[in-house]
């Protein structure tokens, strides 16, 4: 049986909401750029394409209607390939990954393209018509939980100090900023211009983050917690797309593999505490693929929330050596839809250039979920 | 004459940049140049550096969010050629004639035939600015001169800017910048400086000599008198201490020897020393007033001892003086000046030379007497001016104690004897004496109304404490409300005022065309006039004591019936909002057919702030504007999330402009940038919609129902757990979502005007049957200030 590998990665850069680069750009458009490019990067033959998979978590607005099918057009993908969205939330893109392994694994096509995508300053979270059922909020109110009180419900059932949470945030922008200086981003970025913007640079990063000013900052969710911006993921517009494609065909026709995909899975937990979904999710992950968190040489751990990021490292006993190693979602930013794509992307990328065995890739979602995906070199 | 359309600011200092935010509050588009520092990369830096200021400055130089884009910045040195375009290019530079004029020189080359060049110099005169300039530059050229902060104060002075070319000049600053223009001789100061440095240098001066201390002298010298309340000193703190001693050095050098203004001129000595060790007013580090640390740690206001200052500057705690005359000077003024003790002989030693000195320099400074008071009154915010203050105390009382003081009587004075300067004539128009010796008009622009001379003339039509109607004449009536609360004229609302409007309409409907809402004083700052503060809530605390609930709901029923005979009434009826417009009052002008508003109109829903929600059809009627925002996203929730958001904060527009952005006015609304010419626009505008006029059509709103509820709900419990929103802020917060969000409507279904106020009124039934409801309400009675319950 043949199986489903990831043979490229691209992604645009991450720029801040509202008052980045790609504030400007139109959701769709920056999407379909990032295909075309990871098309071009990848030589794969167009016409080969299956399917083109778009997570989004909040598809609507210019995001809205079926988008994937409006990025495929706008990149140039034949009218033979097909596309649709997928819906997950955080989770959406990298569940658009596992939808693709699963069509190779089942020989329902051999290449696909997994995108995500978010313009957090054009379609606000939460949409623009948030129309919660009254019979679910009466019966569990805590389904609608905003992401920001989940963080300081983990901190403090976890017990993460404010200290530990901003030491954290701290480190995740200085590999980011080493990563960005070292050039070790450039391989994945895809510029954008057009007649108003310019992008070329992640934008979320701050190289001149101090304890000192992190420290300062006010509680950003509950008046005595201890979440803040700073040690919060910023609000991110930005586009990410992978080429999984089967086994088989990345050898018969020469395509550069990153990593095979070794087991995946989801699973739910209490919205309330939502950022320790992806501790039941790689533990399943990890079984499937047979082997413990300790043989894992690369991990990239979404960083919604310090606090969430630290009481999974702490349930699952990550090695804090292996993870995020060129930064996280705090320092690079978390355009919800597209993050699945970038983490399991950026995990594949770094298990070869680490030259490692197993890498996994994983992360939280709203209402109460995780999501993982356990990579192996080839 | 061609309107002037674009306009150019050069100098972008406090001033210049103050200039172009207001121009751009005018709606023309301007320029605002300065110069290029030196090794600046940036060279437009130094006027791009004054407009992020302009955002940040309160209070706020700007109207709205939209004006600031209509400021370009530039610089002169690669700007110069743009200056081509502009209709009018003022000079707010250094205020060094050398400076001035090597621009003028630039200026004057790339000028478009019959552009007006005009300074902004307070200190120097027109003959020294133009000396050697070219006849053609000196013909287009004046001095404007604007007071700080240029938005809110309502003079401009005017210096040879009287010829045929500066039409456009004048209309423009009359009727777009909403400036009162008083045509000045080019005499030094030109009259409000001049008067008002001689004031200024009398007050601190004799402060300092009779042995008073600066919050002594401040409420002598400020609230009695009419005069800004800061007092004096306190009043050199907001404007800059450092300002003084350049307009009193430029009038010793102008004035002639004999001028009384040279015996006050001195006792600099305090006001040097504070600017040398940085303390220029509230701008700096504070000036004779400033903020401190006491001994306690915790910040409180102190004050500069003039006792001490001669040594070294000390600032002690402000202690409000004790002063009983002060009360009695209320009802007469003059108890106050014919005291024999400190405060008394200080008042009169003051007035009396500010009088005398005023009366001496007509007609060298104006010849119309009228001319100085208002420039007094707008461009020191006095509440009377001069002469009007002499009328008050009797020009022979004045006459006879300027003998005390051992001062001349000025001829005007002599010749006016035991008369007034001001009389009606037969019409009611306010005549003013003159030079010869008699009566002559009140020189004003045409086109304007004024409800002062319309109350002179005629009797009302209909009155009563709270409210009188008035006939504008050709079909259109006037009411105007005019209840006072203690003391204020806060135009709450009532059962007898709503009785009133309802009155007025019905009178209107049987003889008239149509109805213009109309208040206003013009005395008193629009900050502190009120259209209407809403519904009398001293009553709303009355009824919910005796638990009259049912009297209560008759109430709204009552106000919102006649809103709507007011909205659906045969006959336009127009709101003329001056000042504060809030609450019930607010809901008056939504359910205008049209506003007319004063640019300085201060509009919001603030009943959350009572504990309550609009309960007139306020929300009904923001809520389908905001329906109809064909910018807003598409679906059910935007319109009721904006309104929410707008509502639940008590959200006051700072202005009509952003009145207009809130939709508390329509964009067919007008605004009025005059404030003597709102009633005329108001009426204007009433008698071109009484034409064929139909009633509007009754809105139908489709609301999202219970889910919206929810989704606010959401919003609000995490502001609550983030600290922002209290626990009665939720419950108000809920109640006013349960209106909003249509009650238990389907989103699906269509729902009317009267569904929504409904809801209104169970929500506000609801909420005032709250013990934090009406402990809100009485915080407001009892002190004034919200609680935060």
């Amino acid at each position: 049986m043949t199986s489903a590998v990831i043979a490229g990665y691209a992604r645009s850069a991450f720029t801040p909401a509202n008052k980045g680069t790609l504030a400007r750009v139109r959701p769709d458009t920056l999407a379909a750029e990032v295909l075309r490019v990871l098309a071009a990067r990848a030589s794969v033959r167009l016409e080969d394409v299956e399917d083109l998979i778009v997570g989004c978590a909040f598809p609507e607005g210019e995001q809205g209607l079926n988008v994937a099918r409006w990025i495929g057009l706008l990149a140039g993908l034949p009218l033979g390939t097909a596309a649709a969205t997928l819906n997950r939330f955080c989770g959406s893109s990298m569940s658009a990954i596992h939808m693709a392994a699963g069509a190779v694994m089942m020989n329902a096509g051999e290449v696909f393209f997994c995108a995500g995508v978010e313009s957090m300053s054009r379609v606000p979270m939460g949409g623009f018509n948030p129309m919660p059922s009254p019979k679910l909020y009466a019966q569990m109110p805590q389904a609608y939980i905003a992401m920001g009180d989940t963080a300081e419900n983990v901190a403090s059932r976890w017990q993460i100090s404010r200290a530990a949470q901003e030491e954290f945030a701290l480190a995740s922008h200085r590999k980011a900023a080493a990563a960005q200086a070292e050039g070790r981003l450039a391989d994945e970025l895809v510029a954008f211009s057009d007649a108003k913007v310019n992008s070329i640079q992640d934008e979320c990063i701050r190289a001149d983050a101090s304890a000192e000013a992190l420290a300062g900052l006010k509680p950003a969710f509950s008046a005595n917690g201890s979440v803040t911006a700073g040690t919060s993921s910023p609000l991110t517009d930005g586009a990410a797309a992978v080429l999984v494609c089967s086994e088989d065909y990345a050898r018969r026709n020469g395509l550069p593999m990153l990593a095979r995909i070794k087991s995946i899975a989801v699973a739910g937990c209490e919205p309330e505490i939502m950022g320790i979904g992806p501790v039941a999710a790689s533990k399943k992950a990890l079984a499937r693929a047979g082997i413990t968190a300790q043989e894992l040489d690369v991990i990239e751990l979404n960083e919604a929330f310090a606090a969430q990021a630290l009481a999974c490292i702490h349930d699952l006993a990550l090695d804090p050596a292996k993870i995020n190693l060129d930064g996280g979602a705090i320092a690079l930013g978390h355009p919800l839809g597209a993050t699945g794509a970038r983490i399991t992307g950026k995990a594949a990328a770094l298990l070869k250039r680490v030259n490692g065995r197993y890498a996994l890739a994983t992360q939280c979602i709203g209402g109460g979920q995780g999501i993982a995906t356990v990579l192996e070199a080839i | 004459m061609a309107p002037i359309q674009s306009v150019a600011v050069i100098g972008a200092g406090v001033m210049g940049a103050g200039i172009a935010a207001h121009i751009a509050n005018a709606g023309a588009h301007v320029l605002l140049l300065d110069i290029v520092p030196p090794g600046a990369t940036a060279r437009n830096v130094i006027a791009q550096g004054a407009l992020d200021r302009l955002k940040k400055i309160d209070p706020a130089p700007l109207m709205g969010t939209r004006a600031i884009r209509r400021i370009t910045p530039g610089n002169i040195e690669d700007d110069l050629q743009k200056l081509k375009d502009c209709d009018w290019i003022i000079e707010a530079v250094l205020e060094r004639v050398d400076v001035k004029q090597a621009l003028y020189q630039k200026l004057g080359a790339v000028r478009k035939p019959g552009a007006i060049i005009s300074s902004n110099t307070s200190t120097i005169p027109l003959h020294e600015l133009v000396a050697g300039m070219p006849p053609d530059f000196i013909e287009n050229f004046c001095i404007t001169h604007f007071f700080n902060p240029p938005r809110y104060m309502r003079l401009l002075e005017v210096v040879g800017g009287t010829a045929g070319n500066f039409a456009a000049l004048q209309a423009f600053a009359d009727e777009k910048l909403g400036k009162t223009v008083i045509n000045c001789n080019d005499t030094p100061g030109f009259i409000a400086n001049r008067i008002g440095t001689y004031w200024i240098q009398c007050a601190m001066v004799l402060a300092q000599e009779m042995g008073l201390e600066i919050e002594e002298a401040d409420a002598v010298m400020g609230r009695p008198m009419g005069f800004p309340t800061t007092g004096v000193f306190g009043l050199m703190d907001l404007v800059g201490i450092d300002l003084g001693p350049h307009v009193s050095a430029s009038l010793a050098r102008l004035l002639p020897a004999q001028d009384a203004f040279h015996a006050v001129n001195h006792g600099g000595e305090v006001v040097s020393r504070l600017i040398a060790e940085g303390y220029t007013g509230n701008k700096g580090k504070g000036g004779f007033y400033r903020s401190a640390r006491g001994a306690d740690g915790k910040r409180a206001k102190t004050v500069l001892s003039l006792a001490q200052a001669a040594g070294t500057l000390a600032w002690q705690p402000v202690q409000k003086p004790e002063i009983p005359l002060l009360k009695e000077a209320r009802r007469d003024l003059k108890k106050l000046l014919s005291a024999e003790d400190k405060y008394g002989r200080y008042a009169w030693a003051v007035l009396g030379r500010v009088l005398a000195y005023t009366a001496s320099l007509v007609p060298e400074i104006a010849t119309d007497i009228a001319d100085i008071d208002t420039a007094m009154r707008l461009g020191y915010t006095w509440k009377f001016g001069p002469f009007e203050l002499i009328d008050q105390l009797g020009a022979d009382w004045v006459a006879q104690q300027l003998t005390r003081l051992g001062l001349a009587v000025p001829p005007i004075l002599q010749k006016l004897g035991a008369g007034k300067f001001y009389q009606p004539d037969a019409s009611g128009a306010l005549t003013q004496f003159t030079q010869a010796g008699g009566y002559g008009p009140i020189r004003r622009p045409a086109g304007i109304l004024s409800l002062a001379d319309i109350k002179r003339a005629q009797k009302p039509l209909l009155t009563h404490a709270c409210a009188s109607v008035w006939d504008l004449d050709d079909g259109v009536l006037c009411f105007e409300m005019h209840a006072e609360a203690r003391g204020v004229m806060r135009n709450m609302l009532d059962a007898d005022s709503l009785g009133m409007l309802e009155k007025t309409l019905a009178l209107v409907e049987k003889n008239y065309k149509a109805l213009v809402l109309y208040n206003d004083d013009p005395r008193e700052q629009p900050q502190k006039v009120s259209f209407s503060q809403g519904a009398n809530i001293g009553l709303v605390a009355m009824v919910a004591n005796i638990r009259l609930w049912s009297k209560l709901e008759a109430s709204i029923q009552d106000g919102q019936r006649i809103y709507q005979a007011m909205r659906y009434a045969p006959f336009p009826v127009v709101g003329a909002p001056v000042g504060l417009a809030l609450g019930g009052g607010c809901e008056m002008l939504l359910h205008c057919a049209a506003v007319q508003a004063y640019a300085e109109s201060y509009i919001g829903l603030v009943e959350v702030g009572v504990g309550l929600v609009p309960g007139w059809g306020g929300c009904a009627t923001l809520l389908a504007r905001w329906a109809a925002d064909q910018q807003l996203p598409k679906g059910p929730m935007p319109p009721v999330a904006k309104v929410f958001e707008i509502i639940s904060t008590a959200t006051v527009a700072r202005s009509a402009a952003e009145a207009m952005e809130l939709k508390f006015l329509r964009p067919e609304d007008g605004i009025t940038m005059n404030r003597d010419r709102l009633l005329a626009d108001a009426k204007i505008r009433a008698l071109a919609m009484a034409v064929d006029y139909h009633a509007p059509e009754a809105p139908v709103l489709h609301l999202p129902g219970e889910s919206a509820r929810v989704a606010l709900a959401m919003a609000v419990e995490g502001f609550q757990r983030r600290g922002i929103a209290t626990a009665h802020d939720v419950t108000v917060a809920a109640a006013l979502a349960q209106v909003l969000s249509g009650g238990e409507t389907d989103a699906r279904a269509p729902m009317t005007e009267a569904q929504v106020m409904a809801l209104e009124r169970q929500s506000f039934m609801a909420l005032v049957r709250t013990r934090e409801s009406q402990a809100r309400i009485k915080s407001i009675i009892d002190t004034g200030k919200p609680l935060r319950n």
